[in-house]
């Protein structure tokens, strides 16, 4: 292929070119238009369906959030009133609340175990493939399946959770999903052991980036594991993990079916989470206005923690 | 109606699409009185849609088809499938929005009824209504702004199921209907203490509590938001199962038994439960999933002894299943669909259903004669007179604010029930929310 | 590898605790346990659906089921559709994943390889859109497809999941931290843009295409909600929709709904073990080495 022409060239379009004299401005703006084609043509295909079926319905969304729409009939505008009424209710907070412990938990925990999977999976390990594809178990199961069984194995009087508890000397078990207290836990523990198979699925492939001359570089120079994870992985693996970041954080703030088939959002509303309320909001109760004025507070609290997210992506990388 | 249109562009062209799409079925004024069942109907063949759910193991829809189309050759009703449970509604009102639902579409329970209703997805069939037979069970409950919106065809009951061999064995009395719920709950410790088994099973759902407080409680109302006429029927509950006479809520919902099984294969010795479970029991034993064994029906217990006994009528609670015509129908199609409509609420529909073991809202004799006919029914007295007599009140009486509310009592009852919250703080609560969410109280 | 490279002078071992074989065992032994504590629901499934329906959910919980119902696995393919629905969700799961990872990989190479303006904030607003539930938008987007004339068919399903924002965000991560130098060489080269599309990105992208189309086939296999709003004819039910036909209005069939848990996982257990062989070390770098 073309890599004999790797070392003649250094770094992307220069940034350092002289300012060109008259004609080569004209030139350079049929770049621009040329580039404009070019990038467009690329992404085409994919926007074709995504603008008619993702984006303009998500921006319908956006004005639906400040109507009183019932799903039938005319969308009357009622301006920040929908707003106005996330303030002051409480329910929404509940759910606002649930969701940000999920998240706080939920996100670091599944980063730190599916990594760890990744690491511990990315090697020349017999049986390996039979190892990545239990990990990969959890994920593809029937969550119908998953619910059952976690919450069976949750079971404050007969579950083995509490029966392993309760013969290591735990004087009082936690009543788990039937207990407004430990009814979110269980659902983190539950769904960090789902989603941990794929985010390892990511970590693995952004772990073939990192060449392997680096690490032999690194144990010549007497490196130990955790060094050349410090010094090798991580930094090879930035875009990797700010990608799984990202979708981690957002996947984790949308989180809707797992607790659906789990807990129903209870006890009381112990685990009621703002998707839950979008979908109760607008489908149960045919305020399709106010379920999309929640879904935009959703919206913003994702972009503001993802957007947070690239400035120190962008920092680490000056 | 006046609606600003922002300047933004894509936005705003969306919102056109979205309102005109609504705007088909609402510009359409839902046709009054002169149609429908007075009118004769033609000879042309017409073909309607009907929705309903799980085709393969629900045969309501294709009964009702079939011998509708036995009276009228003409017209051809054609069934649409749908899923079952809460998805139904879901898959409905994206059909409806999108403008593709079919002519004829069953109301599920009445939770729902109000969103169709309200959001103008029910054509006026008060002519339908007003012909059918003064006895039919829940036609009232469609009625809004004097109007109905839909016809029962279904009315479930909740009885009280038992198994007379465990009460045999344990040597105590069968119910009489002259129970009251503390009758009931002495009875299930008592069975409880005699048997392995369980003295009775109360499924995990907020009906089992909450239905019949809200019909047999003096006053009770979901919209008033005082909700304290719930408090005795959670604490005979809370007793039950802190005595053992029952599962417990959490064993129930984290195993997630099944009232089924657990009546069919004598875990508990009684069920309260809808007559729905009637054609279930009787196909499982015949299986062999459920065991055999001897059961009846009683009566469900009384808040008192004002309503107890075979001489008086007891009360208890069910939604109706009703049937409803989409406004976007053709126009000469209307009065095919208000015929289906009087014939499935009327006797002819009630004999088919009554035929596969189905409780039709209409419960004349005829009717109950081929329902006890079937293979399997219990036939003692206090069976039949619990089937067919009962003072039968909505579980979620239309209104605005059903929904919401209902979610509400959800809530509460998970959390008095799992022992979470103490009664009196999560009614107190429910009737915060009720104030906040719904604006009541 | 290792065996190459001649120790430099003075290079130093690091201190062993453990011998190499204990070591191993050790490290299987933790391995197997994991696995075993990791697969525990789908056990209780495979044991589950060997069971009758009124066994299924007991207390206590019964682990070893009698009678050993083996019959469910033959009636599954008699008492429904299974082999439609297998069909159905196989022929949308093939398709959703070639397009998506066709389309997808393209507009990631314009996301990140080519510079024009306004590309940066379209490519926000793709990664914008993910941050949106579904369930909140999906009744504008069921009244456009339904405009279009799609719903109630098989290419709903396709036009809704073979575009999405995921493809593009994943890929366009996987391009960017290849290095520019690459295509810079292939330009001089005079080689198009598409032709290093095709022929210099694509090939150093092998686990990123590999984890987007396990990851979209799986998505697509177990799409639920998709599906159910779109989706009303028997005849084009896939197995997730087709699966909760068991459960009825007042009751489910649990052992038939584990049989067909199982069943449906096979395919793509298999296809993972497949395509899991491609996240091999060094598979992407091998193209960067002079």
């Amino acid at each position: 292929m073309a890599t004999t022409a790797v070392d003649q060239t250094h770094g992307g379009p220069g940034p350092s070119v002289p300012a060109p004299p008259r004609p080569r401005r004209r030139s350079r703006s049929r770049l621009a238009l040329r580039n404009t084609l070019i990038g467009w043509s690329f992404i085409l295909p994919n926007f074709l369906g995504f603008g008619l079926l993702t984006l303009i319905p998500v921006l319908a969304l956006f004005y639906l959030s400040f109507t009183s729409w019932n799903v039938f009939g005319a969308a009357e505008w009622v301006g920040l009133e929908n707003f106005q009424r996330l303030l002051g209710d409480g329910s929404y907070h509940t759910a606002l609340f649930n969701t940000l412990y999920y998240g706080v938990f939920h996100i670091p925990l599944t980063l730190v175990s599916s990594l760890g999977l990744a690491l511990l999976l990315n090697r020349r390990l017999r049986g390996v493939a039979f190892f990545r594809t239990v990990a990969f178990l959890p994920y593809i199961t029937s969550i119908v399946a998953i619910a059952a069984v976690w919450n069976m194995l949750f079971s404050p009087e007969f579950g083995p959770i509490n029966q392993f508890l309760g013969a290591l000397g735990v004087q009082n078990p936690p009543g788990w999903t039937t207990s407004a207290d430990w009814s979110m836990p269980a659902v983190i523990i539950v769904s960090v052991w789902r989603d941990m198979g794929y985010y390892m699925l990511l970590f693995l492939a952004g772990l073939q980036t990192v060449p392997g001359e680096l690490y032999e570089a690194a144990r010549v120079d007497g490196a130990g594991a955790w060094s050349r994870f410090r010094n090798v992985t991580l930094p090879c693996l930035r875009p990797t993990t700010f990608f799984v970041t990202v979708l981690l954080t957002i996947g984790s703030f949308k989180i809707f079916d797992l607790i659906l088939v789990m807990t129903d959002g209870g006890p009381g509303q112990s685990t009621l989470v703002l998707s839950q309320y979008i979908f109760d909001k607008g489908f149960v109760e045919s305020q399709y206005g106010y379920s999309s004025a929640v879904a935009v507070s959703l919206f913003a609290i994702c972009l503001t923690v993802t957007i947070f997210q690239f400035v120190w992506n962008k920092r680490r990388d000056a | 109606m006046k609606r600003t249109i922002p300047a933004v562009g894509l936005a705003a062209a969306l919102a056109l699409t979205l309102t005109a799409c609504g705007g088909d079925t609402t510009d359409e004024t839902p046709s009054t009185g002169d149609g429908g069942t007075t009118e004769e109907m033609g000879d042309e063949p017409v073909t309607l849609s009907l929705a309903g759910w799980s085709l393969s193991t629900t045969p309501e829809f294709q009964a009702l088809a079939d011998a509708f189309n036995e009276e009228h050759p003409n017209v051809t009703v054609e069934l649409a499938e749908y899923s079952a449970g809460d998805d139904y509604d879901t898959q409905m009102i994206a059909d409806l929005a999108g403008g593709t639902a079919p002519d004829i579409y069953v109301q599920k329970n009445l939770r729902n009824f109000y969103t169709y209703a309200d959001g103008q997805q029910l054509l006026d069939v008060s002519d339908v209504a007003a012909g059918l037979d003064p006895a039919t069970g829940g036609v009232d409950f469609y009625e809004m702004d004097g109007a109905s919106y839909a016809v029962p065809y279904r009315q479930d009951a909740w009885l009280l199921f038992y198994n007379k061999d465990l009460f045999a064995e344990a040597g105590i009395d069968e119910p009489d209907g002259s129970w009251t719920w503390d009758d009931y709950v002495d009875t299930a410790k008592e069975l409880s203490d005699e048997l392995d088994a369980k003295g009775t099973y109360q499924h995990s759902w907020q009906s089992v509590v909450q239905g019949f407080a809200l019909a047999q409680s003096e006053g009770a109302a979901l919209d008033t938001g005082d909700y304290s006429w719930l408090a005795p029927y959670y604490e005979r509950s809370l007793d039950l199962q802190e005595s053992g006479a029952q599962e417990s809520f959490g064993t129930v919902t984290t195993n997630s038994l099944s009232y089924q099984a657990q009546f069919g294969t004598q875990e508990a010795a009684m069920l309260p439960m809808g007559s729905w479970y009637v054609a279930t029991l009787i196909a499982q034993q015949e299986s062999g999933e459920a065991d055999e064994f001897e059961w009846g029906m009683a009566p469900i217990p009384q808040a008192d002894a004002s309503t107890t006994g075979t001489d008086a009528t007891p009360v208890t609670f069910g939604d109706p299943t009703g049937l409803g015509i989409n406004p976007a129908i053709d126009e000469d199609k209307i009065s095919a669909a208000k015929e289906f409509l009087s014939f499935a609420a009327g006797e002819g529909g009630a004999d088919a259903l009554a035929g596969i073991g189905i409780t039709p809202a209409l419960l004349s004799d005829t009717v109950v004669d081929t329902y006890f006919a079937l293979d399997g029914v219990p036939t003692d007295d206090l069976s039949a007179f619990a089937f067919s007599t009962h003072d039968t009140r909505p579980e979620n009486p239309v209104s605005e604010t059903t929904a919401v509310v209902q979610n509400i009592l959800g809530d509460a009852h998970s959390a008095i029930m799992s022992e979470s919250d103490s009664i009196e703080d999560a009614l107190a609560e429910a009737s915060d929310r009720a104030a906040n969410e719904a604006g009541i109280g | 590898m290792a065996t190459d490279v001649t120790p430099a002078v003075g290079y130093r071992r690091p201190p062993r605790k453990l011998s190499d074989p204990v070591k191993k065992v050790l490290g299987y032994g933790a391995l197997i346990v994991a696995a075993a504590l990791i697969m525990m629901p789908f056990v209780w499934m495979i044991i589950s659906s060997l069971k009758t329906n009124n066994q299924v959910f007991t207390i206590p919980v019964q682990w070893i089921p009698d009678p050993v119902v083996w019959r469910n696995y033959l009636d599954i393919w008699t008492a429904s559709d299974m082999s439609t629905w297998l069909q159905n969700t196989l022929i949308l799961s093939v398709t959703v994943t070639f397009l998506q990872v066709l389309t997808g990989s393209f507009a990631a190479y314009g996301f990140s390889k080519v510079v024009f303006p306004g590309r940066d904030v379209l490519f926000l607003a793709y990664v914008g859109t993910m941050a949106v539930p579904w369930q909140a938008f999906m009744i504008p987007q069921f009244i456009i497809m339904s405009n279009i004339g799609l719903n109630n068919t098989l290419w709903a399903i396709i036009a809704l999941q073979a575009f999405g924002a995921f493809a593009v965000f994943l890929m366009r991560q996987y391009f960017v931290s290849i290095p520019e130098s690459l295509s810079e060489a292939a330009r001089i080269d005079g080689m198009s843009e598409y032709g290093i599309w095709w022929r210099i990105i694509m090939p150093l992208s092998v686990p990123a295409i590999a984890s987007l189309t396990l990851l979209t086939f799986v998505n697509t296999w177990n799409d639920y909600l998709g599906p159910l709003i779109y989706l009303r004819s028997p005849e084009l039910r896939t197995i997730q929709l087709g699966l909760q036909t068991f459960i009825g209005q007042y009751d489910a069939e649990h052992a038939l709904i584990m049989t067909g848990s199982v069943l449906s996982i096979i395919p793509v257990a298999v296809i993972f073990l497949l395509g899991q062989r491609f996240f091999v070390e060094g598979i992407a770098t091998t193209g960067v080495k002079g």
